[in-house]
């Protein structure tokens, strides 16, 4: 027996040893930060695709960004500012026609070829044919090569957005022969996508090593990029939790990590990580049902007016974390056609007591519909939830909680189904135009059952508004926007606030609401 | 001569001649006889045939069932708008046949070795099962591994010490690795050995400035040997150790547990004594008698947790970023990717039956009343 106990110990002390020693000759502290001139970032991925013309999702996009050039570029990273990329633009005939002029004409792809009036034609065309998730940036719009220097963009209708739809990395410029070659198209027909997810095609700072959407995407630096070449040559971008990125970024596994909230910053102690904040552009709010038969409390405006007074919106920012901002409108704060923030609404209890008696209600319970797995920049919608339930509850309004998974929820939501709930929506360009899907009749509207006619003073705004001149636009989508907020169907609860955090290793880096963090100026 | 002849003939020549008497026609239509190991594997052959057609059918109904639209889960919020790429989408995707359609054509490109197509990543899933699934083959072999070698032990020696202070510290530890969390096992583990001792790599299979060796067996520990780059084989093996023990402790505890209740069933039957009172040494009598009679219900466990890990360890996964395809298994439910749900559900399936198929076929070995019955 006493031998069986010493043998026992001896094959336990000799596995452990075993895996100590296994596990030591993997770690190797040196290497601790990345190799020299590899730079690691993390996030945990949303990536279906890098074939830019397909591409609709954040990880897609961090990568078609440091890969592919666009036509027009933001300045800076300011999205108030697009300015010339490959090409200068100028607008016309009242914003419908637009004129591009091939400008950098040293940009090459990464096999050497040079980039061409031809590849920009192939490339809109490409998106626009697909029938993919962002085709409709470029719906309506008539592509024409003029000369071999030449491009017009003719609309049906003014289009004083498209300097601010040109910049997305989903319009990136690809090698048009090679893509042909690998059976690309500008229909439906088009097979190229695979071929784009490992081999890139692009003109930008990188080109793709490796590609697996599951796991990790590496990136190498290209060659025959025009514009001062990048200090990191490798970049490996992986796919890891928020907390895991938490650990990584403070032992310096990692350099970059895109998602951790605003609380797991500011645990980090400043001798392990530089962190930077900058306002998302995704907008948090409650929607509001308007149809009868979905629910009949909903579409009272009294009802709805009550819950706009009765949200705290102070703890809804505390919940959100330092730099998150209020809204009074669905735009974010900073893009052009926002509605001050001073105007937003602000909790009263007693006006929201009044606004009850009016309605009718009788303390009913009201499904609340939200993702129960989805946190938007660190704001936890399953909590989100819960503190609006609780701040409602306070002021007499039952909310009843449906969370479900993203997939469902949004299921539901599009079917127009579900009588209250958190929706958010990230701007898919930065410009107010892109908020009118929510104006009556929008296909955002068309999910809480919102018709065209039911608000004829909102659709009279929306349409000065697109027909304003460029320096009255601004003031026009705010008001339209405010007379949105003011009808309760769209409560705006928060504009969150997307925090990079940085390794020390890198002295130098970039990091704007455009890119995020821009692998190829960091040192 | 004649019944020579006849051996293995069908039954239609099997048939009595004239003259022949009925004994003999008895003797030649009886089936030629098959060896019972034989016939035991043959019948779980064929279980394990219908088990999988079983499989395929519950995962297809299963994941059709799920009341929600797959096209919504693909389509962004614009494209979703537009009733033209809503219809085509549909389409693309064989959505807009009936059911019984749908099932009958998965299970012809089944047939044909193919698992269909990612509705997200358009890539072919049984290529993205062939780059994940060795990554949770070579966890799993981990982790068996070290819960093999431990939990016996423990099980073992906790037995044969029944009521001591040994016994009860080991039952508490089995306690404990059964019902610690392996989120909070795994997270903890992460930030002390890794972050605070630094005794172990960073999560990911492997350094993230180390290139994978070229693929053979897709793990890395294997194809960095057989490729001959050292340097990388013991850069995986370190990044396998943590989470091998992390997925293990469950299975360390479990296997303690059940380990010990079986030797105490076999300890006190009559032929331990016997062997005992034979004055045979504590070694034969402990491994050659106790151990192998308490042996068969042991591999039955150990064979569901093999098949468990086998099938995935999300949460393992996800602290440890190890693509895995515990994690692929979750990416694909979580956006309503049905291809990749029905795929990993028949791979899980398949992993089961194949285990349960070589557990019985061990027992089969190791119990000789088992394939007689």
């Amino acid at each position: 027996m006493r031998r069986l106990a010493r043998a026992t110990v001896a094959i336990c002390s000799t596995l452990a040893l075993t895996l100590g020693l296994a596990a030591c000759s993997g770690g190797d502290d040196d290497q601790a930060g990345g190799a020299g001139d590899t730079l690691v970032a993390e996030t945990a991925f949303s990536l279906t695709t890098i074939d830019p013309h397909r591409q609709f999702e954040f990880t897609g996009s961090t990568i078609d960004n440091a890969v592919y050039q666009t036509a027009l570029e933001f300045e800076d990273g300011d999205l108030t500012k697009p300015t010339d990329g490959l090409c200068s633009f100028e607008m016309s005939d009242g914003d419908k026609t637009m004129t591009l002029k091939l400008k950098q004409k040293d940009a090459k792809f990464s096999n050497g070829d040079p980039v061409t009036v031809d590849d920009i034609v192939f490339s809109f065309e490409r998106l626009q044919g697909l029938k993919g998730n962002p085709s409709f940036f470029l719906d309506g719009v008539d592509v024409k090569k003029v000369d071999d220097e030449t491009i017009e963009l003719k609309s049906e209708k003014p289009n004083p957005a498209l300097p601010y739809i040109l910049p997305n990395s989903s319009i990136g410029i690809v090698n048009s022969k090679v893509v042909k070659e690998n059976k690309g198209t500008t229909d439906e027909k088009d097979e190229a996508e695979q071929f784009l997810n490992e081999n890139s095609q692009g003109s930008g700072p990188y080109q793709i090593d490796t590609y697996d959407p599951d796991s990790q995407v590496v990136l190498t630096a290209n060659e025959n990029y025009n514009g001062p070449a990048p200090k990191y040559k490798r970049i490996v971008l992986r796919n890891v939790s928020a907390e895991t990125q938490l650990t990584d970024i403070q032992s310096g596994q990692a350099q970059v990590a895109y998602d951790l909230n605003s609380d797991q910053a500011n645990s980090i102690d400043d001798s392990m990580a530089q962190k930077t904040s900058l306002p998302s552009t995704r907008s948090l709010y409650i929607f509001n049902n308007m149809d009868d038969k979905v629910s009949d409390i909903t579409t009272n405006e009294d009802f709805r007016m009550a819950v706009t007074s009765a949200i705290d919106y102070e703890k809804i920012l505390e919940l959100s974390g330092d730099g998150a901002q209020r809204m009074a409108g669905l735009v974010p704060n900073e893009f052009n056609g926002a509605v001050p923030k001073d105007q937003a609404p602000e909790r009263d209890l007693d006006k929201t007591k009044e606004l009850l008696e009016k309605s009718g209600y009788d303390g009913e319970e009201i499904p609340f519909h939200y993702s129960s797995d989805q946190s938007v920049n660190g704001v936890d919608l399953a909590q989100l939830a819960e503190t609006l339930q609780a701040q409602l509850k306070e002021a007499g309004i039952n909310l009843a909680l449906k969370p479900a998974p993203s997939a469902t929820q949004l299921d539901g939501f599009r079917a127009g189904e579900q009588p209250m709930g958190i929706g958010t929506w990230g701007a898919d360009f930065p410009d107010p135009s892109n908020y009118n899907v929510f104006v009556p009749g929008g296909s955002v509207a068309d999910r809480v059952n919102w018709d065209k006619d039911a608000s004829p003073e909102i659709t009279k705004l929306a349409e000065a508004a697109e027909k304003a001149d460029e320096d009255k636009r601004g003031d026009a989508y705010a008001k339209m926007y405010k007379s949105l907020s003011d009808t309760g169907v769209w409560i705006p609860l928060v504009q969150p606030v997307d925090t990079i955090v940085v390794g020390n290793s890198v002295k130098k880096y970039v990091s704007n609401a455009d890119t995020s963090f821009d692998f190829a100026q960091a040192e | 001569m004649a019944e020579a002849a006849n051996e293995g003939s069908t039954l239609a020549e099997a048939v009595p001649g004239p003259g022949a008497s009925a004994g003999d026609a008895a003797q030649r239509i009886r089936p030629p006889k098959i060896h019972p190991l034989l016939r035991y594997v043959l019948v779980r052959i064929g279980i394990s045939i219908l088990l999988i057609w079983g499989v395929t059918i519950v995962t297809f109904l299963l994941t059709n069932l799920v009341p929600t639209d797959p096209v919504a889960a693909i389509l962004g919020d614009r494209a979703a708008a537009d009733p033209e790429i809503v219809a085509q989408t549909r389409e693309r995707l064989g959505l807009d046949q009936p059911l019984i359609v749908q099932y009958f054509t998965y299970l012809g490109n089944l047939l044909q070795g193919d698992l269909g197509v990612s509705n997200q990543t358009r890539t072919p899933v049984l290529d993205s099962i062939g780059q994940v699934f060795p990554a949770s083959i070579e966890l799993g072999i981990g982790a068996i591994l070290i819960s093999v070698i431990l939990g016996l032990l423990l099980g073992l020696l906790s037995a044969l010490k029944q009521n001591t202070i040994l016994d009860h510290a080991i039952r508490t530890l089995s306690l404990i690795g059964i019902s610690a969390p392996t989120f909070w096992i795994a997270t903890v583990g992460y930030f002390v050995f890794f972050f605070k001792l630094r005794v172990v790599p960073g999560a990911g299979r492997l350094d993230p400035w180390i290139t994978p060796p070229p693929k053979v067996t897709g793990l890395y520990t294997v194809d960095a040997l057989l490729s001959g780059q050292m340097a990388t084989f013991t850069n995986a093996l370190g990044h396998l150790v943590l989470p091998s023990c992390v997925l293990a402790l469950f299975t360390i505890g479990l296997l303690t547990r059940f380990s010990r209740s079986s030797v105490l069933d076999v300890i006190r039957l009559d032929y331990v004594t016997a062997a005992k009172a034979k004055g045979l040494p504590t070694g034969t009598v402990v491994f050659k008698y106790i151990f192998r009679g308490a042996l068969v219900p042991i591999i039955t466990v150990v064979g569901l947790a093999f098949g468990s890990l086998l099938s995935g360890a999300v949460l393992t996964e996800t602290v440890f970023a190890w693509n895995g395809i515990g994690q692929y298994a979750f990416r694909g439910a979580t956006t309503l990717d049905l291809p990749v749900i029905m795929g990993v559900g028949l791979v899980i399936g398949i992993v089961y039956i194949l285990v349960n198929f070589i557990v019985d076929l061990i027992y089969g070995f190791v119990d000789p009343r088992v394939r007689v019955r």
